[in-house]
């Protein structure tokens, strides 16, 4: 009877502290910066290699697109590992400086930034032939983790957290990434929901919330780049305050005077220091990087116009610049504009939600190459008054040179479109966007990432340059 | 993009917006809009920083800036 009694009230008793106890599981919280010098050691400044390294400066930006986008960027790479640069005892992948990733590519630019030329071994098993989707299905089924999801601060992108920490990144940091002491340098891309502007897993990055990036997971960084809008819910950061020495860079300070000036650069530091407001905006929530920029140029774009680029650039220490851009963009196969009667509310969400990723992608693309033609012309303009000069006076007078001098600048664009095979195009054009693509289908986007990469004509250019 | 020369009777490097970038009597391009510039040390130099708005500027017609030894 006693025993009876006890079972009675010890079992629900023992259930509902189980509950309350998974009830308070919590994301893992990104941790506060106790100086301002913390987070050096990730930012591109503490990447740089010695002067002449930098003669060739390669970037590669790696789009999202799930496991399609991440086995696209693979064959790159793979291609670049297999590219011998003619002259020199390397290949043009030893010669990668960084890399930019969003959403799925950032599987792929992580792995490899974390781990070297090991991907080649071991990646294909690891994260391409996987079934990622179904693993997080099953995790999301596990009734233990029911309870953890019942927690307000625990949701199912930390499930997936967890899952890329254990099974792909191996509890990588980015205190891991910084201890490698050598290029790529890696830029995780993903989206800041409440501005809609993007948000890099960087050391600069991370000073304006006041947080320390060297202890954030990498898993976390690329489940926040590829936090798919619905399927997956966002990667939330806390915002600290300051550490006692802080202080507004110049540079943001000019930038938020040029509202009338120069809106980009305008944006840019008001996104950035709007998180000195930490009542305001106490936390961040991180979204897929694609709706911000699906092709992670934009980091490249500001780094070209205002940061670590521009200054080796005026620092004459760059004299070829390529741009790799490897775009996964697909045509997924839709029935949309079949129906007379417009679609249902989910598809349109969704819809909504989705759009605006690859809108811009091609405009950007334009952009970069614009701001590479805009400095070969300045270079030509100089060039040719010099000559008009030395041809029609005679007291030598020399116009005064500009930094950097004359380089060659490339941007390899590289996406389905550009496949010669109509059949191979179309099918590639019409892989899902998904964490789970067939054996056969991975090794098809490898080999078409190959293919493209070695057959693009500024790449033969840029090959040329080293004859 | 604008350009930007700053002039100064040796080769110094030049200190934009807060940031070591580039040397004194070359060109340097740089984005539209408002910028700081001062010179590395030592401070031998005058005024101790120039605050300006670049904009329609060209490779060979570059905003000028002066600094005077002292």
């Amino acid at each position: 009877m006693k025993k009876y009694r006890l079972n009675k009230y010890l079992y629900p008793a023992l259930i509902i502290t189980l509950f309350f106890l998974c009830s308070c599981a919590h994301y893992q919280k990104n941790l506060p910066q106790t100086d301002i010098h913390q987070n050096e050691p990730y930012t591109f400044d503490a990447f740089n290699q010695p002067r002449d390294a930098d003669e060739t400066f390669v970037i590669l930006t790696f789009s999202g697109g799930g496991t399609r986008a991440a086995a696209f960027s693979y064959g790159v790479l793979e291609e670049m590992k297999n590219t011998q640069l003619p002259g020199l005892n390397k290949t043009i992948l030893d010669e990668a400086d960084i890399i930019s990733t969003v959403s799925g590519g950032s599987f792929t630019g992580a792995y490899y930034a974390l781990f070297g030329p090991r991907i080649f071994t071991d990646f294909k098993e690891k994260f391409l032939y996987r079934n990622i989707q179904k693993e997080l299905a099953l995790s999301l089924m596990n009734p233990a983790n029911w309870l953890r999801l019942s927690s307000p601060y625990f949701s199912r992108i930390d499930l997936a957290a967890e899952l890329y920490d254990t099974t792909i990144f191996e509890a990588g940091t980015f205190k891991s990434l910084a201890d490698r002491k050598k290029r790529p340098f890696l830029i995780i891309n993903a989206t800041s929901l409440y501005q809609g502007s993007r948000f890099e897993f960087t050391g600069e990055q991370f000073n304006y919330i006041g947080s320390d990036i060297l202890s954030y997971p990498i898993a976390r960084a690329v489940a926040a780049s590829s936090a798919f809008p619905f399927l997956l819910s966002p990667i939330s950061l806390i915002n600290y305050p300051y550490p006692d020495e802080y202080k507004m860079t110049d540079a943001d300070k000019m930038a938020l005077k040029d509202y009338w000036n120069n809106k980009s650069r305008y944006y840019n530091a008001f996104n950035n220091t709007m998180y000195a407001d930490k009542k305001g905006h106490s936390y961040l929530h991180l979204m897929d990087g694609g709706l911000a920029d699906n092709i992670g140029l934009r980091a490249v774009n500001d780094l070209y116009l205002r940061g670590g680029i521009r200054k080796k650039i005026n620092s004459g220490e760059i004299k070829r610049l390529l741009v790799i851009v490897v775009n996964a963009k697909n045509e997924p196969q839709e029935t949309l504009d079949k129906n007379e009667s417009p679609p249902g509310l989910s598809t349109v969400a969704l819809k909504t939600a989705t759009v605006s990723m690859d809108n811009y992608s091609f405009e950007t693309v334009e952009s970069i190459k614009k701001l590479f033609a805009d400095r070969i012309e300045a270079q030509m303009n100089l060039d040719g008054c010099q000559q008009k000069l030395d041809e029609h006076c005679k007291d030598g007078y020399k116009l005064p040179a500009l930094a950097g001098g004359k380089m060659k600048l490339y941007v390899v664009d590289i996406s389905f479109d550009n496949l010669p095979d109509n059949d191979e195009k179309n099918f590639l054009k019409h892989l899902p966007t998904t964490f789970h693509l067939e054996k056969n289908e991975v090794e098809r986007l490898i080999s078409a990432g190959r293919l493209l990469f070695k057959g693009h004509p500024e790449f033969k250019a840029f090959m040329d340059e080293f004859k | 993009m604008e350009y930007l020369l700053v002039k100064f009777r040796e080769a110094r490097g030049v200190i934009i917006d807060g940031i070591s970038e580039g040397m004194t009597n070359e060109v340097l391009e740089l984005e539209t809009g408002t910028h700081s510039v001062t010179l590395e040390a030592p401070p031998d130099f005058t005024p101790e920083l120039h605050e300006f708005l670049l904009r329609k500027t060209s490779v060979i017609s570059p905003k000028v800036i002066s600094f005077e030894k002292v």
